[in-house]
């Protein structure tokens, strides 16, 4: 009798889960989706491009609320500590820039001036001085007018040790050393400006540099420039509470659960040519997984439907959201530049033919199919992602999607080297990691995964001595330029005893003679040479294996518009998003 | 948490659930043992869960030669099945002649044989886990019920602390970093270190119920006559624990070991579920589980089957415990 | 009654500083970097180095333990890199929440004890109502379908059930709102609204244990001779089962109770994940993702604070309950 009842509710709960629908897949739905667009793009050199305000987006209305899902919160809302995705796109709406990206979420790119009047005046042409004018009628939220003092600041507080996390181009360049605290003490000259920073009035920012630093204009576009009163400054709490000069403010922060951002009555849409001020308010809701994001957006239930799940469809659900023609319009795709690629420990994998062997054995396809096929990851061949300016395409070892397993051995020629293949002991990780490893071994090698706990595993694989032979890495760039790229992953010079980006650890005098040559070129003619450089690095090194840049792919609800992809950072930019009702 | 059954089905009371008394036969001396197994071997229930528990053994024994009947292995991958997205082919998950139960979305491995090696070693690690709890639970217990005074004080606070410590966050923070400790940065880790982990992190947390329930046991006992019989005619302290203790409290000790295995199926789920579990390369139920659940709305066939055999095998765990208690209590015979 | 309760007090007392002292052996002696993570991209060793001095990394263990406990009772001065001076209780700062720990538990433990304590009501309700049904229908229909009931929630897992509950009510049906957690105080009907799905999908597999422990405990309190004794003396069935049957018969259900509300507040690790919600085991999951030692050292703690309290709470309640039970 027991058994009797308790095989009755086991049935129910199989009905429950056989819930879904029961049709065959034919894998015909599929169609090419263009993720690969390259980016044209270029510094503004007319002032007017400066210029707000920006132009308006078609369809789009005041008012409402924009709801934003996120699962952790953003690891910093401090401007000067700011350097996740997430972080940098959130800070558009409440901090400004020197410059910044004009971006139409279609690949169109240009560097404008945002607080400044145009993206940066190279004094000498030398790339040694650099000049800003910060435009009138920008303020704060208290309504005091922004000024070079404070954008000086701000950089001026990023040498405090404690303000941890953010990026270190403007200090490093400006200290001309790796070692920028040791240099300067902010806490012990907070009245005074670093070494080569200064404000000869209040409209002008000034920059000297000891060498030449053409990449500045770029490296302005980064949060860490944004402007702060020295007044409102409190230290490691101003992570939590920002003090805005953008169009909206931090009104409520709860750590990982909410933010809520309303208007800032005081900025002033002529001054900005990047940003709107559609919604009343922006809220930040954490704590919901990629999939409850998704699955919330769909349901499009209550506030949901003023949502945006940023999380993006996780690759369990695309079969269902992509082959859903009414959600078309409510999704997002879009290639991101962040790459992915195998990388291969050049201190170990000494043998050119087995690193090239490496390449020609790796299948991508079945990669990107875990991830979702082309909604998840596109495979790609070179080392810069397509949405660098000048990428030129190639495919250094021609071995199809699925990579070729003859090939490989015949390049090995009889040897069968063992790897170690250090992997983050995530799932998604863990998956690749198998993927990996069965490619290889068709191919003749033999491959050890080694899981590492995954808050560790950046910090080991970039360390100069660890044990492994290949490891998954990815690289965004911090600006589409190939200087940020190419020098940053593969400059032998630059080694280090931990914290590596080159973490192929390849160091080549030739290539490091040709960084410098090209990286000494004016910023508008580098972007060729950079594009030859990648095909040279892979063909004469072959210090990795390019697998795929990641795809955005995200829903949101019925009644929010204006979200796109931004081409920088490929993550949501809201400066044009808008809630209708 | 995860297991809400962990903590309370160890320290569950036996139960008086008597089943209808054997009449109507000539008066026979049977011993209590004898007796039990023939209560068992007449509840249709017991039998039920039993040959079902059977089955899923003998699978799980055999799987590397059904592997080899069937035509895949655990890890290989039928990429070419699977559609552009990633999700297999074909209806219900890809299930046709050559995959019985279809295949996993995303890697392309063939659901059923992963099943049949996952059942392998979840019931490795469950059945592994209760023996070594019930061991370390009977030892405890017993010697604190029998000594009483300093050395049940200590055994007593032990079992507080270890109750204390919350399962799954320490889990969570420490499992991962044990293969660090023992083996080299380059050597593969085998399987059975990791599974030998699991098992001991649950052994750490898992010995509290027995011994409580041991120790009561023994409480009630130490003072009867025939301990003292013993006792008098100068048997030693291990003879009157393991010969005279023992063989009276063998019933509820194997009552909470045949609970305790189920709990650790879900145990090792609940582990999966967050992160901790077997490496991805060991077919493991817990982790099928928990990443075919995120394919309940795309790809229900891939959660119905592995979700429905954990159920069968959590419940005729659960059932056939509840018929041994049934056979098994003393009160029942009264 | 006053001297037993003190006695039990220090007992916890004890019994919660030998966690501490396991918890801070066992985490510090992890091959974690607590400064991983400060900076993303261009790190240098050196920078990193004084970091570690700053925190006081590089101390001796004894010392680095007796600096946190004196910041629990006292307080203490972290300095400027982690907020300057932290009032008792200071359990730490976090760098990757970049708060003070406290700060966090004082957000997230509501939300855990607003998740768990009704929860706890509600399948103590459900699990002992099952079970007392069963036990005086036996053999009934509404007997066999409870025990089918409970067998079947007993076999499933939370986050199975969880999953399912989700798909059905909020995203198919869209009867309830996504789960999230508003403060009581705020907006009851909102907080309700917003965790009821996490206490029914609790309710539904706890009290799957509840319900065949009662049945059983009742059952055997029914055979009992202080029943047949009432039962002869003349009082009517339902007198019999309410004043003297329940009563024993809840007593070991309240200890297995309190141990698995205290056991659910140190961590509904699994239920927050599954719906979402940003309570104390949630957030101790990212601590332990990301390697944020002071949070995963507090959850600890904590958690273990709540086992303890339950104990006391229980024993306490047992010996009200149960007139066997003598203090002393």
């Amino acid at each position: 009798m027991r058994l009797r009842a308790a095989l009755a509710a086991g049935g129910a709960v199989g009905l429950v889960v056989a819930l879904g629908a029961c049709s065959k897949n034919t894998g015909e739905g599929d169609q090419a989706v263009d993720t690969g667009t390259a980016r044209t793009g270029a510094i503004a050199t007319d002032p007017k491009d400066s210029r707000g305000p920006a132009p308006e987006v078609r369809g789009a209305t005041k008012g409402g609320t924009v709801y934003i899902l996120r699962e952790n919160k953003i690891s910093h809302l401090d401007p000067q500590r700011t350097y996740s995705f997430a972080g940098l796109m959130g800070s558009q709406l409440f901090a400004r820039t020197l410059t910044a990206f004009k971006d139409d979420g279609k690949g169109n790119v240009t560097l404008v001036g945002d607080l400044a009047e145009t993206p940066g005046t190279n004094v000498n042409s030398d790339c040694k001085t650099w000049e800003f004018k910060i435009k009138d009628g920008v303020k704060f939220e208290d309504g005091r007018p922004i000024t070079s003092k404070e954008v000086a600041y701000g950089i001026a507080r990023s040498f405090d040790p404690d303000l941890t996390g953010g990026p270190t181009y403007l200090q490093e360049w400006l200290a001309d050393s790796p070692q920028y605290d040791a240099k300067w003490d902010f806490k012990a000259n907070k009245t005074s400006l670093p070494p080569g920073l200064s404000t000869p009035d209040a409209k002008t920012l000034r920059l000297a540099f000891a060498k030449p630093r053409c990449d500045l204009p770029f490296a302005v576009s980064l949060p860490a420039s944004a402007p702060l009163p020295a007044d409102k400054d409190t230290g490691v709490n101003l992570d939590n509470l920002p003090f805005s000069s953008g169009p909206y403010k931090i009104t409520k922060n709860t750590p990982s659960v909410e933010m809520v951002l309303e208007r800032n009555t005081n900025w002033d849409p002529a001054t900005d040519p990047i940003r709107h001020q559609y919604p009343d308010r922006f809220v930040w809701s954490f704590g919901a997984d990629n999939s409850t994001q998704t699955n919330r957006v769909l349901a499009d239930n209550g506030n949901d439907a003023h949502a945006v799940a940023t999380g993006g469809v996780p690759s369990e659900l695309i079969a269902k959201v992509a082959n859903d023609a009414a959600l078309k319009d409510r999704t997002v795709l879009a290639a991101t530049p962040n790459a992915y690629r195998l990388s291969i420990n050049t201190q170990r994998v000494t043998d050119l033919p087995v690193r090239q062997a490496i390449n020609y054995a790796i299948d991508r396809e079945s990669i990107t199919k875990n991830l979702g096929g082309q909604y998840g990851a596109v495979p790609i061949t070179t080392l810069m992602p397509p949405t660098t300016l000048g990428f030129k395409k190639y495919d250094a070892y021609p071995a199809g999607a699925t990579g070729d397993a003859n090939k490989a051995k015949e390049v090995l020629a009889g040897k069968k080297p063992a790897l170690v293949l250090g992997t983050s002991d995530d799932t998604s990780s863990q998956e690749s990691a198998t993927q990996i490893k069965n490619a290889l071994e068709k191919a003749g090698f033999t491959v050890t995964i080694k899981p590492i706990p995954g808050d560790s595993y950046l910090d080991e694989v970039k360390k100069k001595s660890n044990p492994w032979d290949i490891w998954v890495d990815s690289w965004a760039a911090d600006w589409p330029s190939g200087a940020s790229i190419l020098p940053v992953l593969f400059d032998g010079r630059n080694i280090k005893a931990e914290g590596n980006s080159n973490t192929s650890y390849i160091n080549d005098d030739d290539v490091n003679k040709e960084f410098d040559r090209v990286l000494a070129m004016d910023p508008s003619k580098q972007a060729d040479e950079w594009g030859k450089l990648d095909e040279r690095i892979m063909k004469e090194l072959a210090p990795a294996v390019p697998l795929y840049v990641e795809v955005y792919y995200l829903a949101h609800g019925s009644k929010v518009g204006g979200v796109f992809i931004g081409s920088i950072f490929g993550w949501p930019s809201f400066v044009n998003a808008y809630a209708t009702s | 948490m995860s297991d809400p059954s962990l903590q309370t089905t160890l320290a569950v009371q036996p139960a008086v659930d008597s089943r209808p008394e054997t009449t109507g036969e000539a008066f026979v001396g049977r011993s209590p043992g004898r007796l039990a197994w023939m209560r068992l071997r007449r509840d249709r229930t017991a039998v039920v869960s039993a040959g079902m528990l059977g089955l899923l053994v003998v699978l799980a024994l055999g799987s590397p030669l059904i592997a080899r009947i069937y035509g895949a292995g655990p890890g290989q991958q039928f990429g070419s099945l699977l559609d552009s997205t990633g999700m297999p082919l074909g209806y219900l998950g890809g299930v046709s002649a050559r995959h019985w139960f279809g295949l996993e979305p995303g890697l392309g491995r063939d659901i059923f044989i992963r099943m049949i090696f996952g059942v392998r070693t979840s019931l490795f690690i469950a059945i592994g886990a209760a023996v070594v709890t019930a061991v370390i639970g009977v030892t405890a217990g017993i010697v604190a019920g029998y000594l009483g005074g300093v050395a049940d004080a200590v055994i007593g606070w032990v079992t507080d602390v270890a109750l204390a410590m919350p399962f799954l966050i320490v889990a969570l923070a420490v499992i991962p970093t044990f293969s660090l400790r023992f083996y080299g940065p380059r050597d593969a880790i085998p399987s059975w270190f990791a599974v030998c982990v699991l098992i001991g992190t649950f052994a750490m947390f898992g010995w509290t119920g027995t011994a409580r329930l041991v120790r009561g046991q023994v409480v009630s006992l130490r003072e009867r006559e025939f301990v003292d019989a013993a006792r008098a005619s100068g048997a030693g302290i291990g003879h009157v624990l393991f010969r005279q203790l023992l063989p009276n409290i063998w019933a509820p000790i194997l009552i909470s070991f045949s609970l305790a295995v189920p709990a650790y199926v879900t145990g090792e789920a609940a582990l999966s579920f967050l992160g901790v579990g077997l490496p991805e390369t060991v077919p493991s139920f817990g982790r099928m589980i928990y990443r075919s659940i995120d394919y309940i709305q795309t790809d229900p066939a891939y959660v119905f089957f592995p979700g429905i055999t954990i159920f069968a095998l959590v419940l005729a765990f659960n059932l056939l415990g509840d018929a041994l208690r049934d056979a098994l209590d003393p009160k029942s015979s009264r | 009654m006053f001297r037993y309760l003190l006695r039990r007090i220090l007992l916890g007392v004890t019994v919660l500083s030998a966690v501490s002292v396991l918890s801070f052996l066992m985490f510090f002696a992890l091959p974690r970097d607590p400064v991983t993570g400060m900076c993303p991209k261009n790190c240098n060793a050196e920078r990193l180095e004084r970091v570690r001095t700053e925190l006081g990394l590089t101390d001796p263990k004894p010392e680095q333990y007796a600096n946190y406990m004196k910041g629990i009772f006292v307080g203490r001065n972290l300095g400027s890199a982690q907020g300057g001076r932290c009032d008792a209780p200071c359990l730490g700062y976090s760098y990757v929440n970049s708060e003070a720990v406290s700060d966090t538990f004082a957000r997230v433990v509501p939300v855990t004890l607003s998740i768990v304590l009704p929860a706890a009501v509600l399948w103590l309700a459900l699990g002992v109502g099952l079970g007392l049904v069963s036990a005086l229908r036996r053999g009934s229909v509404v007997d066999r379908m409870s025990i089918g009931f409970t067998l079947t929630f007993a076999s499933l897992q939370l986050y199975f059930v969880g999953a399912v509950l989700l798909l059905l009510f909020v995203y198919k049906l869209r009867i309830l709102p996504n789960p999230h957690y508003v403060s009581i105080v705020r907006n009851p009907l909102e907080w309700g609204r917003g965790l009821v799905l996490a206490w029914v999908t609790l309710a539904l597999l706890f009290s799957a244990i509840y319900a065949r422990l009662s049945r059983a405990q009742m059952l055997e309190t029914l055979s009992e001779d202080f029943v047949r004794t009432a039962r002869a003396k003349g009082l009517s069935r339902p007198r019999v089962v309410g004043r003297h049957a329940l009563r024993a018969a809840v007593s070991p259900i309240v200890t297995i109770a309190g141990l698995d509300v205290g056991a659910a507040l140190g961590g509904t690790v699994i239920t927050e994940t599954t719906f979402g919600i940003q309570g104390l085991g949630r957030t101790a999951v990212e601590a332990v993702r990301q390697g944020d030692l002071p949070t995963i050292m507090a959850t600890v703690l904590i958690a273990a604070l709540f086992v303890v309290v339950a104990n006391v709470v229980v024993d306490v309640l047992y010996a009200v309950i149960d007139p066997r039970v003598r203090l002393g």
